[in-house]
C-alpha cells in the first residue's frame, strides 16, 4: 500500500518536473522564474530540516483535525439517519451548507480566533467535515432490510445495533470516505496556513511566494505529498486491519 | 389464534392494478397452512399485511390474541461480525435454549454453528436462517419460500421436525410447489389475481407426517385442485 502510494506521488512529481523543464527549455526562461536542477539541489539543502519540521506540524494538526471532523460526522450521520423531523433536518441541513466552499469563511475564523493553531484545526476539520458527514448520513440511512429484517420484527433492533450493522455492512465504503477525506484535511489545514497562520507548510509556502522562490515551493510540495501519502497508506492499513478484523468471519 | 382477513384492497403506490380486490380468507388455526399462487400474485404482499409489516390498505386483519407473528424469507442474512452459533444462541430466548441443540440437529447444522454464515450454502443459509426464527416465542411463523434452496429430502425432514417439536403452532408456508403443498400442509389457501372472485380459495391439503403412507391418488387429486383453483 505504502510503496504503491509513494511510487505514484513520486512518478506524478517527476513528471510535473519534466514539464515545467521542458516549458522552461522551450520558452528559454531564467532561473528566476523557474530555478534549474542545482539551485533546486542547494534549496533542498538549506531548508530541508526547517521544512520537514513544517510539514510535520501541518499533518499534525490536520491529523487532529480529520480525528474531529470524523467524531462529529459520525455522532451527526448518526442523528441525521433517522426518519423523523431531526435526522430530515440535519440531512437538509447538511445539504445546503456543503454546498458553501468553507475557505470562503477562513478570513472570517482568522478575525474572530487569531492565526493561532485553533483557527488552522477549525478551517481544517471544516473542510474534510461535510463530505464525510453526507457520505456517514447516506451510509447510515440505508437499511439492510436483508439483515435487519429479524431484529426489528423480535423487537431486538436498538439504534447502536443498526448503526453497527449498517457500518460493518458498508466497512469498505467507509474506509474509502475517511482514507479520501485525510487528504481534504490536509489541503484545509494548508489552506488556512497560506491565508492567515504563522506556522506549518503552509505559512512557509507563502512566504516562498512572497520572495519568489519556485524551488522552495517545489520543496514544500515534495514534502507535503511524501507525507500525505504516508498518512493515506496509515489510513488504509488500518481500515484493513479493522475490516479484517471485524469480518474475520465472513468469506 | 386464527386471524380473519376481510375485504382487504390494497394497490401498490403508482401501480395501475390493485393487487388485493375484496379478499377475504381466514388463517392461523395450529398447523402447517401454505399460501400458494403465480408469481406476482401478492403472497409475500399479503404474508407482510398479516405480520404487520404493510399497511396502507383498506379492510381489516384482526388478530386474535396471542399474536406473535413472525415473517421470515429465503433471502434474510444473518451479520457478518459473528459465527453461526454464537448468533443463533445470542438471540434466543432463555426459555427456548434447550431446543437449540435438537433443532440445529435435526436441520443437520451442527457443523456449521462455528462457521460465518456468508460462508455456508445457500441451503444451509435458509436452514440457519428458519432455525433461529423457529427458536422465538411466535404463534404464527410466515415462512415465505423459508426452504428454497433446500433439497426435497432435507426440506421434507424439516417440515415433519416441524411438525412434531410445534403442534400448538401454526405455520403460514409460502411455495411455488405444488406437490409440496399438497403434501405436506393442512389447508392450501389458493391466491389468484385481482380480476378473480373470490380471490382467495382455500382447499384441504393433505397434512402429511412422518410415518404416515400418502396414497398417491388422493395427493393427485389436491395437487390438481390446486392447479385448477390457480
Amino acid at each position: 500500500m505504502l510503496h504503491k502510494r509513494l511510487y505514484q506521488f513520486v512518478l506524478v512529481y517527476f513528471i510535473g518536473l519534466a514539464f515545467l523543464f521542458t516549458v522552461k527549455g522551450v520558452f528559454n526562461l531564467s532561473d528566476y522564474v523557474i530555478p534549474g536542477l542545482p539551485d533546486i539541489y542547494s534549496t533542498v539543502h538549506r531548508v530541508f530540516t526547517r521544512y520537514f519540521f513544517d510539514v510535520l506540524n501541518t499533518l499534525s494538526v490536520a491529523i487532529v483535525g480529520h480525528i474531529l471532523s470524523i467524531a462529529m460526522a459520525t455522532v451527526v450521520g448518526i442523528i441525521g439517519r433517522l426518519s423523523n423531523w431531526m435526522g430530515s433536518l440535519i440531512r437538509t441541513a447538511a445539504f445546503n451548507i456543503q454546498a458553501y466552499p468553507i475557505v470562503a469563511v477562513a478570513p472570517m475564523i482568522f478575525i474572530l480566533l487569531g492565526d493561532g493553531l485553533s483557527s488552522r484545526l477549525l478551517i481544517a476539520s471544516m473542510i474534510c467535515y461535510f463530505p464525510l458527514l453526507l457520505s456517514f448520513i447516506g451510509i447510515l440511512s440505508e437499511p439492510i432490510t436483508d439483515i435487519e429484517h429479524f431484529y426489528v420484527h423480535s423487537g431486538r433492533m436498538r439504534w447502536q445495533l443498526e448503526v453497527k450493522i449498517r457500518a460493518f455492512e458498508n466497512m469498505n465504503k467507509l474506509i474509502t470516505v475517511v482514507a479520501g477525506s485525510a487528504t481534504l484535511a490536509m489541503v484545509g489545514t494548508i489552506v488556512s496556513e497560506f491565508i492567515g497562520a504563522s506556522a506549518g507548510i503552509g505559512y512557509s509556502i507563502r512566504i516562498a511566494l512572497y520572495q519568489s522562490d519556485l524551488s522552495k515551493i517545489l520543496v514544500a510540495l515534495f514534502m507535503i505529498g511524501i507525507f500525505t501519502s504516508l498518512y493515506l497508506a496509515v489510513l488504509e492499513w488500518l481500515g484493513h486491519i479493522v475490516s479484517r478484523s471485524w469480518g474475520k468471519r465472513e468469506a | 389464534m386464527p386471524i380473519e382477513c376481510r375485504n382487504i384492497n390494497y394497490k401498490y403506490p403508482g401501480a395501475q392494478f390493485p393487487v388485493f380486490n375484496n379478499l377475504n380468507c381466514r388463517v392461523g388455526e395450529p398447523g402447517f397452512h401454505a399460501l400458494f399462487g403465480q408469481s406476482g400474485v401478492g403472497k409475500s404482499t399479503f404474508a407482510r399485511m398479516i405480520a404487520g409489516q404493510l399497511n396502507g390498505f383498506a379492510g381489516e386483519i384482526e388478530i386474535r390474541e396471542p399474536k406473535k407473528v413472525f415473517y421470515s424469507y429465503n433471502l434474510e442474512r444473518l451479520p457478518g461480525w459473528s459465527g453461526v452459533g454464537e448468533h443463533i444462541e445470542k438471540v434466543t430466548p432463555e426459555a427456548n435454549r434447550k431446543r437449540i441443540d435438537e433443532i440445529i440437529e435435526s436441520f443437520g447444522l451442527s457443523a456449521c454453528m462455528g462457521s460465518g454464515f456468508s460462508r455456508l450454502s445457500l441451503g444451509q443459509q435458509n436452514r440457519v436462517n428458519l432455525a433461529r426464527y423457529l427458536l422465538q416465542d411466535f404463534d404464527l411463523l410466515i415462512m415465505d419460500e423459508s426452504l428454497a434452496n433446500v433439497d426435497e429430502a432435507t426440506r421434507e425432514q424439516i417440515i415433519f421436525k416441524i411438525k412434531e417439536m410445534f403442534p400448538q403452532k401454526s405455520f403460514l408456508y409460502i411455495s411455488h410447489s405444488v406437490a409440496e403443498v399438497s403434501m405436506f400442509c393442512m389447508n392450501i389457501i389458493v391466491l389468484r389475481s385481482f380480476l378473480k372472485t373470490p380471490q382467495t380459495l382455500t382447499i384441504k391439503g393433505q397434512d402429511d407426517v412422518r410415518g404416515r403412507q400418502i396414497v398417491k391418488k388422493d395427493l393427485e387429486e389436491t395437487m390438481l385442485e390446486i392447479v385448477n383453483a390457480s
